[in-house]
């Protein structure tokens, strides 16, 4: 068994490392980080237009009114997110790479711009919002990388104006970036050009149903979900972060479909997609963090014994409930721990079938693109995240009773050893 | 005075750690600044530091740390797993002024 787990961790150590070290993964990452706070001030307004009731208590006209009154708050934010992570993405790039990152930013818009279609059914000179978040996400994350790479090779082949001594520096910055953007630029527009020549007619069209689409349908999926999860928790057995090393990969996906849903859903339509950002974060890792221990910890509450694994409780209870669970993966230990290891791979994958299942019944709500941060303690956070749909805590409630029941047997195996050790350590004192 | 850096995905773990050794160093008396920060920011916070505490969860951060933390002139090392599940800020602390006194 040690062997086989030394095999094992070498063979993941490396990847981990490639993953979350990667210039372009760690690039994205932190484009959604930027992105974030804007996300969540949507997220909430959202949460406010759609308060419960509301719809009862105001006639008709009174609550379009108010949410209309709201709408821009989402509209500017959550709704074309794309457009602040290509940004955030195109300043990571130049940024890791030493240069002046604010035209990393820009270049990475304006490049996204340049081959966005501008007319919408025959009017000029309006980009239409669609492209700048859910539709737009894959190509913008595409073109940041490789304007931003552009920018920086030209900047690197010292293709920049050099200004005599004496110009302000903020001056012959601002020439020094001219030769580079106008090149990475230019690179974009006969890009666009070309693709006016093929069936796809434009750029966006062409990543949209090459790449964005068979992607997002493959990870909407619950095959492609339950490999991510079990891959989660394989990462975690070992130690490893596997949130943060699966969400480098997955985030572009469930970002994306977490748009569509919310397009639909403030459209009063038919939600499309049942796995979005929030179907994991919410329903799978955000009840009581990865591996969803909120109810391992009362499984101990009510069958411990052992000193051990009450203080383990006690220890792990407060930060669970805001989804960090660092003391329980690693106090348990849950780590390397072969009489863990059945439930700790067996519960989540569950729970995401299970709730893949009642969500596409109907029993349960499906989330409705509302970005709920993942420290939100679990029933509220299922609430909020299906569009103030109490259903959404009750999924979250079963899901806790199944991790409960398949944990339990395993968390009074582990405390009968604790305890055992416990008497005979006091039977020899 | 010590300057004592955590880091690890988001900085949230970790500074459940920060709370227990910031009590351990008052009892002590020990005049110390200990914070936490996300992975993305360690880089930049090192400068500050006289040594950086990586969460076990994040070990695979280490070698890209230590280039920074060369740059910086400070030890690094990775937080023992048992000591980071059972938030044992006592243990962490001396793993700290530890690495510290065999920096100098």
């Amino acid at each position: 068994m040690d062997k086989f787990m030394e095999v094992l961790e070498n063979v993941l150590m490396p990847v981990a490392d490639k993953l979350n070290n990667n210039r372009y993964l760690t690039a994205l990452r932190n484009g959604f980080m930027v992105a974030l706070p804007l996300i969540i001030f949507g997220s909430i307004f959202v949460v406010i237009a759609n308060l419960p009731f509301l719809d009862r208590v105001l006639s008709e006209e009174g609550y379009a009114a108010y949410q209309n009154a709201l709408g821009p708050a989402s509209a500017a934010t959550l709704s074309i997110m794309g457009l602040f992570v290509m940004i955030g993405i195109g300043y990571k790039m130049v940024e890791g790479r030493g240069g002046e990152a604010i035209y990393g930013g820009v270049v990475a818009l304006a490049s996204f711009l340049i081959l966005t279609p501008q007319v919408v059914e025959g009017v000029g000179g309006v980009i239409p919002t669609a492209s700048l978040g859910a539709q737009g996400m894959f190509l913008g994350i595409f073109t940041a990388f490789i304007s931003a790479e552009l920018y920086h090779f030209f900047v690197r082949k010292n293709l920049t104006i050099k200004m005599p001594e004496g110009v302000p520096s903020a001056v012959s910055r601002s020439f020094s970036a001219l030769i580079p953007i106008t090149l990475t630029l230019t690179i974009f527009l006969v890009i666009r050009l070309v693709f006016t020549f093929t069936p796809f007619e434009t750029v966006q069209n062409f990543i949209y149903t090459i790449i964005q689409q068979p992607l997002t349908a493959l990870g909407s999926g619950l095959p492609a979900t339950l490999v991510a999860v079990l891959l989660i928790q394989v990462f975690w057995f070992f130690g490893l972060h596997g949130q943060i090393i699966i969400n480098s990969v997955f985030d572009p996906i469930w970002y994306s479909l977490n748009d569509e849903n919310l397009a639909a859903f403030q459209a009063g339509e038919e939600l499309p997609h049942i796995v979005t950002k929030q179907f994991i974060d919410t329903f799978i890792v955000g009840i009581g963090g990865s591996g969803m221990t909120l109810a391992v910890i009362i499984a101990i509450f009510v069958a411990a014994k052992s000193r051990q694994m009450r203080e383990l409780g006690k220890l792990g209870g407060p930060p669970g409930l805001f989804n960090v669970n660092e003391p329980v993966i690693f106090g348990l230990p849950i780590i390397m721990n072969p009489l863990v290891l059945i439930p700790w791979l067996l519960a989540p994958v569950v729970v995401a079938a299970v709730t893949y299942f009642l969500m596409s019944t109907g029993f349960a709500p499906k989330p409705a693109g509302v970005i709920v941060p993942w420290t939100t303690p679990p029933l509220l956070s299922g609430y909020l995240a299906t569009g103030n749909n109490i259903m959404g805590s009750v999924m979250q409630l079963i899901s806790m009773s199944i991790v409960f029941v398949i944990w339990l047997p395993f968390v009074k195996l582990l405390d009968k050893q604790y305890y055992g050790e416990e008497l005979s350590a006091q039977a020899t004192n | 005075m010590v300057k004592i850096l955590l880091a690890c995905s988001s900085g949230m773990s970790t500074s459940l750690l920060v709370q227990k050794m910031e009590a351990e160093a008052n009892e002590r008396g020990l005049d110390a600044e200990i914070w936490a920060v996300a992975q993305d920011k360690a880089a930049e916070d090192m400068k500050k530091a006289d040594v950086l505490l990586i969460g076990p969860q994040m070990r695979f951060m280490k070698k890209k740390l230590s280039v920074n933390a060369e740059e910086a002139g400070i030890p690094l090392d990775v937080i023992n797993p048992v000591d980071y599940g059972r938030v044992n800020g006592k243990a962490v602390l001396d793993t700290a002024l530890e690495l510290i006194e065999n920096n100098k």
